[in-house]
């Protein structure tokens, strides 16, 4: 019982950096439809600028937050104007972005590969390697501190959603684009935030997993599958879904770990997206699918 | 003329164009009411004078200024408000975060609290309903909160797009009872309405558009009695016996 207790423990203690991660990738599902396969690249991204600031300059994987949430938020709002702002209008946008967004994948998936060649990295702070005891229990320090970080910003962006101006504005263009032009949302400015956000919500969930997981310029692949699982189980463009999907998702992943072995791990992932697109495609939280 | 519409054309994408060289003209306070069959181009005259979609070609123009080019939120500022055809509200926000919506371009929060009160006063029901989400309200209820959030910019024009569609007869008849009721209040209203025959009953003025030009206009009293204009665009009504049909 004790063992199962700590693995649950060991799920959630995951659940939180999974949930940013899928945070960010729904608010720009949800305000722009755009299926951004390339938001796990733009963590890459950040997790490389981490990782050199880290071996350059000996800076905390943790503090480098403060320079890739910013670095991340302004390349989002530019490659929004570059590449989204342009085919907002058409009438195939949501299998453009899938092609765009996948091919900037490859981009980047390239130029990481250039700069930083294919061998695997990770930071490798103090705290990657301890563990905190909670009497019976245990949880590794670094995933504690990354969960409670990304709780914390997964809280400053509720914050930010239900009591600015901006973030009305997001919420109603997430809910109904029409009626929020209507009463005088500038869509495309909220668009570019929002994707701004996304990449914001990339860039912290990138400098955490640099000393959680191992990572090299191909494996965003496995994780933006994993992320696609994430924000289905939770329903397509909810905030309150993904976060109830990632937690969920880690736990069941944790179990898998530990009945079946870590490399079926990602399995569970997968076959849940299989199961819930055949069952149940709205998810958790989510508007039926539109025809 | 408080509003101009000359020589519109206008088309969605690189489709072909739905308005084909329309001109109408818009007094102050009082209420129009636009007909004719599906795809004659109400709604998309309507998006084009709110500034959801431009002209290809001619102009709009507010009190003597062109507007046809400025963004929906410019427009609004300048006192023309559209309610959609589908009420477009926000589903998971509640009734007073919608009228907060509506005042979103205002920077002044406080006005915007004081102005929803105003518009409380107007709609009770959406006082009571008030921390309720959008997206339990019934039919009627939801249009009223559209029209209410529309209200809450005070603007001088407003336009709705089909108000009664999906209502019941007598939830639409309360729906038109208050927007004869704004139309008191000084407002000048502009409808595009598939039952006709309501819309005209409520309407000063009716403009009757077909194949994206206006083909005709006049008071809304001789719209509804031209029997060319019954058979072609009311459908022929039976010799009344006493009760009214519409």
């Amino acid at each position: 019982m004790t063992q199962m207790v700590q693995i649950f423990l060991l799920g959630m203690s995951l659940g939180g950096v999974y949930a940013l991660m899928a945070a960010g990738l729904t608010i720009v599902f949800g305000v722009m439809r755009i299926v951004n396969i390339a938001h796990a690249a733009f963590m890459f991204i950040a997790a490389y600028i981490t990782y050199f600031l880290f071996q350059s300059f000996g800076v905390d994987p943790i503090l480098s937050i403060l320079v890739t949430m910013p670095v991340m938020y302004l390349l989002g709002v530019v490659v929004y104007r570059l590449v989204f702002a342009r085919i907002a209008d058409s009438s195939r946008f949501a299998e453009l972005t899938v092609l765009l967004t996948f091919s900037l994948a490859l981009v980047i998936e390239g130029l990481l590969g250039a700069m930083f060649t294919n061998i695997y990295r990770s930071t490798n702070p103090r705290y990657a390697t301890d563990a905190i005891l909670f009497g019976n229990f245990y949880l590794p320090e670094g995933q504690f501190y990354a969960t409670l970080i990304s709780l914390a910003l997964l809280g400053g962006l509720w914050l930010f959603l239900r009591t600015t101006r901006t973030g009305y504005a997001i919420r109603a263009a997430m809910q109904n684009r029409t009626a929020a032009q209507v009463v005088g949302v500038d869509v495309s400015r909220i668009s570019t935030i929002a994707f701004g956000l996304g990449m914001a919500m990339a860039g912290a969930s990138g400098s955490l997993s640099s000393f959680l997981f191992t990572f090299f310029p191909g494996k965003h692949w496995e994780w933006v599958a994993i992320l696609l699982s994430l924000i289905v189980l939770g329903g397509m463009g909810s905030l309150l879904g993904s976060l109830v999907g990632a937690f969920a998702l880690a736990v069941s992943a944790a179990y898998v770990s530990y009945f079946y072995g870590p490399t079926w791990s990602p399995i569970t992932f997968f076959l849940a997206l299989f199961l819930i697109l055949m069952f149940r495609p709205r998810g958790l939280f989510g508007k039926p699918m539109e025809a | 003329m408080l509003l101009e519409v000359q020589n519109v054309h206008a088309g969605y994408g690189a489709g072909p164009s739905i308005l084909q060289g329309l001109s109408m003209a818009v007094e102050k306070g009082q209420s129009y009411c636009i007909i004719g069959p599906n795809g004659a181009g109400k709604s998309t005259l309507l998006k084009v004078i709110c500034g959801l979609l431009h002209p290809r070609q001619g102009q709009v123009l507010f009190k003597g200024n062109p507007i046809h080019t400025l963004r929906t939120d410019q427009i609004l500022m300048q006192g023309i408000s559209f309610v959609p055809q589908d009420r477009s509200l926000f589903p998971d926000m509640t009734v007073r975060e919608n009228l907060r919506m509506g005042g979103y371009i205002l920077k002044d929060r406080k006005e915007v609290e004081r102005r929803i009160d105003a518009v409380y006063e107007l709609f009770p029901l959406l006082k009571e309903r008030g921390n309720q989400l959008a997206k339990t309200l019934s039919g009627g209820q939801q249009q009223m909160l559209a029209i209410g959030r529309s209200m809450v910019l005070r603007p001088e024009i407003i336009m709705l797009d089909e108000p009664s569609l999906g209502l019941a007869p007598k939830i639409a008849r309360q729906i038109f009872d208050s927007i004869q009721f704004l139309k008191q209040g000084g407002m000048t209203v502009l409808l595009v309405e598939q039952n006709a025959r309501l819309g005209l009953k409520s309407a000063d003025w009716g403009f009757v558009l077909d194949l994206g030009k206006m083909s005709f206009d006049g008071p809304a009293d001789s719209i509804l009695a031209d029997e060319r204009i019954q058979e072609l665009y009311l459908g022929r009504q039976k010799p009344p016996r006493g009760g009214e049909t519409a």
